[in-house]
C-alpha cells in the first residue's frame, strides 16, 4: 500500500452493561484495521455488529476499555486531528431551529480551520453540491429525512476534511439522492480524503470501495482490497441444458456447479442422459453473497 | 471566535427561537399588567403592591426558565444525538458544558432585564423613587437563577429532564428554607435531626441571601457587603456544580 496511512485502529476492545441486566455485553473484541488517504474504506457488518461502536470509540464519544488509535501518524484523538475530521452520525438528528444556512456556518465555525470570510462561499458551494440551494434559508424542521441526511453529509465536508465517517449516509436517500452522494464519496476520495463508510448497501460497497473491514459479532473477519476477497471466493457455473424429455418448447434448464470438477462431472450426466448443453458461463459471486456467508455462516469465522 | 462562544451563541439561538420563552415572557408581562391593576386596588399601597406582585413576576419567570429549560439543555442534546457531530469537531466536553451554560445565562440576562425595565416603565409611571436597590434586587434573581440553572445542569448531566425538574425544584424549595431549617437545629435535642439538618444547610445553597426584592420596595438600603458575600457565594456555588459537570461528563460514553 503506497498511500499515507490516515487512521491505525489496534486491538480496540469495548464492553458495555446491559441497562436492564446488567450483564456484561463485549461490543468489540479486539479489533483492529487502518484507513488510507484517498481510499473509500466500506466498513459492513450485520446490525449489532459494532459498526456504530467502533466509529464512536475512534471520536471518543464512546471510551473503549482497551486498544490504540492513531490519526495521521500521531497517537490519540487531538483536536488538531479532530479539524482534519468531518462525521455524519448514523439517524442524524440537527438542530431544528437552524436553517440549512446557518446550520452549516455554525459547523464551519466550530471546525477552526477555514477562515470566517470564506465560511458564506464555502456554504453556498456545499448547498448547491448536495442539491439544498433551493432550501438553504428553510430552518431544518421543515427538511425531509432525505435534506437532512444530505445536510449531514455537507456539514461534515464543510471544512474539507482529510477524513471522513459517514455511518449509513445512504439511509433515508431515494436512488437519485444515493446516487448522488456515490459522486460526491468519489469526488471527495478523487481529492485525496479518506472515506470511511458503514453501509447496509452493498452493491454501494461493491461498486464503492477500494477496501473494506468487515466486522462480525465485535471481531474483524476481513480486512483488506474489495477484489481481494471477491478473488477469494470461488466463482459458480451455469449449465443451461435441453433435457431430451421436456416438452417441445420447454425453457432450458438451469444446472449449478461450484467447483470445476464438479462441472465436469455434471456436464458428463448430462450427456449420458442425452440433454443437449446450451450454454455454460460463470455466475460471479456479488459482495452480498460474500457478506451473508461471512457474517452468518459460523464456518467462516476468518476471512483475512 | 473561539469554541466556547460559538457553542454560546447557538444556545442562545435555540432558547430564543423556542416558543416555551415566549410563553413564560407573556406569562411574566401579564404578571406585570396585573400588578398594574392589583395597585389600583389598594386605598393605600398601591404603589408597593405594584412592585412587589412586579418583582414576583420577574422571579418566577427567570427562575422558571433556568429550571425548566436548563434541564433539557444538556440532555436534550443526548437524545436528539446532535452532541455526536458537536463533539466530534475541535471542542472538548468541557467547552460543550460552559457553552450551554453561558448561552442560557444570557438569555437569562436579557429576560431578567427586559422585564425589569418594562416594570421600572410601570412604576416610572406612578412615581417609583428608583434607588440602586432596584438594580442590585434584579442582580438577586439573576443570581438566583444562575444557580439554579447550574444545578440543573448538573443533574441534567446524568438523569432525565423529569428528575431533573424535581432535583431543582427540590433544591429551590429546601435553598428558601435553610434558614428557618438552620433555626431549628439549633432549637432541637435530636441528634439525628441536628445531624442530617446541619448536612443539608451545607449541601444546599441558601437562596434567601439573594432575595433584596423587598429592599426597593420599603425603601431599605442593602449592605455592600451582604452583595459582596452573595455575590463571592453565587460565584462559588456556579464554579463548583459546572466543574462537576464537567468532571461527570469528562468520561461519559454516548451510546
Amino acid at each position: 500500500m503506497t498511500q499515507n496511512k490516515v487512521v491505525e485502529v489496534s486491538g480496540l476492545v469495548k464492553s458495555y452493561r446491559s441497562p436492564m441486566t446488567r450483564k456484561k455485553i463485549e461490543a468489540l473484541k479486539g479489533v483492529s484495521f487502518s484507513i488510507y488517504g484517498g481510499t473509500i474504506t466500506g466498513f459492513l457488518g450485520a446490525n449489532g455488529a459494532g459498526k456504530t461502536t467502533t466509529i464512536k470509540c475512534l471520536l471518543e464519544l464512546a471510551f473503549a476499555d482497551q486498544g490504540e488509535v492513531s490519526f495521521f501518524g500521531k497517537a490519540g484523538l487531538s483536536n488538531e486531528a479532530k479539524s482534519k475530521i468531518g462525521f455524519l452520525p448514523e439517524r442524524p438528528y440537527f438542530y431544528d431551529y437552524l436553517t440549512g444556512r446557518e446550520f452549516l456556518v455554525f459547523y464551519g465555525q466550530l471546525s477552526g480551520r477555514i477562515a470566517k470570510s470564506d465560511i458564506a462561499t464555502r456554504t453556498q458551494n456545499l448547498l448547491e453540491r448536495v442539491g439544498l440551494a433551493h432550501a438553504g434559508d428553510r430552518p431544518l424542521r421543515g427538511y425531509s429525512k432525505g435534506m437532512l441526511q444530505r445536510i449531514g453529509i455537507a456539514q461534515a465536508l464543510i471544512h474539507k476534511p482529510e477524513f471522513i465517517i459517514l455511518d449509513e449516509p445512504m439511509t433515508g436517500l431515494d436512488p437519485d439522492g444515493r446516487h448522488e452522494v456515490r459522486e460526491i464519496i468519489r469526488e471527495v476520495a478523487s481529492q485525496g480524503t479518506a472515506v470511511f463508510f458503514s453501509s447496509h448497501h452493498l452493491s454501494d460497497a461493491e461498486s464503492l470501495c477500494e477496501r473494506l473491514v468487515i466486522l462480525k459479532k465485535g471481531e474483524l473477519v476481513f480486512e483488506g482490497r474489495t477484489d481481494h476477497l471477491m478473488s477469494q471466493v470461488e466463482s459458480t457455473w451455469q449449465i443451461s441444458f435441453q433435457n431430451p424429455k421436456a416438452l417441445s418448447g420447454a425453457p432450458p434448464e438451469i444446472a449449478v456447479a461450484t467447483t470445476l470438477d464438479e462441472l465436469q462431472t455434471q456436464i458428463d450426466r448430462l450427456r449420458a442422459s442425452g440433454s443437449v448443453i446450451r450454454d455454460v458461463g460463470t455466475k460471479k459471486v456479488s459482495l452480498e453473497e460474500i457478506f451473508i456467508r461471512m457474517a452468518f455462516d459460523p464456518k467462516s469465522e476468518s476471512g483475512r | 471566535m473561539n469554541a466556547v462562544s460559538i457553542i454560546a451563541g447557538n444556545t442562545f439561538r435555540e432558547v430564543i427561537r423556542d416558543r416555551v420563552l415566549y410563553g413564560l415572557v407573556v406569562f411574566a408581562l401579564m404578571l406585570l399588567f396585573l400588578s398594574l391593576a392589583l395597585g389600583q386596588l389598594s386605598f393605600d399601597e398601591n404603589l408597593r403592591l405594584s412592585a412587589n406582585f412586579g418583582f414576583a413576576g420577574i422571579h418566577i419567570a427567570t427562575i422558571v426558565l433556568a429550571v425548566f429549560v436548563g434541564s433539557s439543555l444538556v440532555s436534550k442534546e443526548i437524545e436528539k444525538q446532535t452532541i455526536l457531530t458537536l463533539l466530534a469537531r475541535p471542542i472538548s466536553r468541557s467547552q460543550f458544558i460552559l457553552g450551554k451554560a453561558l448561552g442560557l445565562m444570557s438569555v437569562l440576562l436579557v429576560v431578567a432585564f427586559s422585564l425589569s425595565l418594562i416594570l421600572s416603565i410601570f412604576l416610572f409611571l406612578l412615581d417609583f423613587s428608583f434607588t440602586v436597590e432596584y438594580l442590585i434586587a434584579v442582580a438577586g434573581v439573576l443570581f438566583e437563577a444562575a444557580i439554579l440553572l447550574s444545578i440543573a445542569i448538573f443533574f441534567g448531566s446524568f438523569s432525565r429532564p423529569m428528575m431533573t425538574v424535581i432535583f431543582t425544584v427540590a433544591v429551590f424549595l429546601l435553598g428558601h428554607w435553610v434558614d428557618s431549617l438552620s433555626y431549628f437545629v439549633s432549637k432541637s435535642d435530636s441528634v439525628f435531626f441536628r445531624f442530617v439538618g446541619t448536612g443539608v444547610s451545607y449541601l444546599v445553597p441558601n437562596l434567601e441571601r439573594f432575595n433584596w426584592r423587598a429592599a426597593p420596595v420599603y425603601a431599605t438600603e442593602i449592605p455592600l457587603t451582604e452583595v459582596f458575600n452573595a455575590t463571592l457565594s453565587m460565584v462559588g456555588w456556579v464554579l463548583v456544580l459546572i466543574s462537576a459537570t464537567m468532571l461527570i461528563f469528562r468520561r461519559r460514553d454516548f451510546v
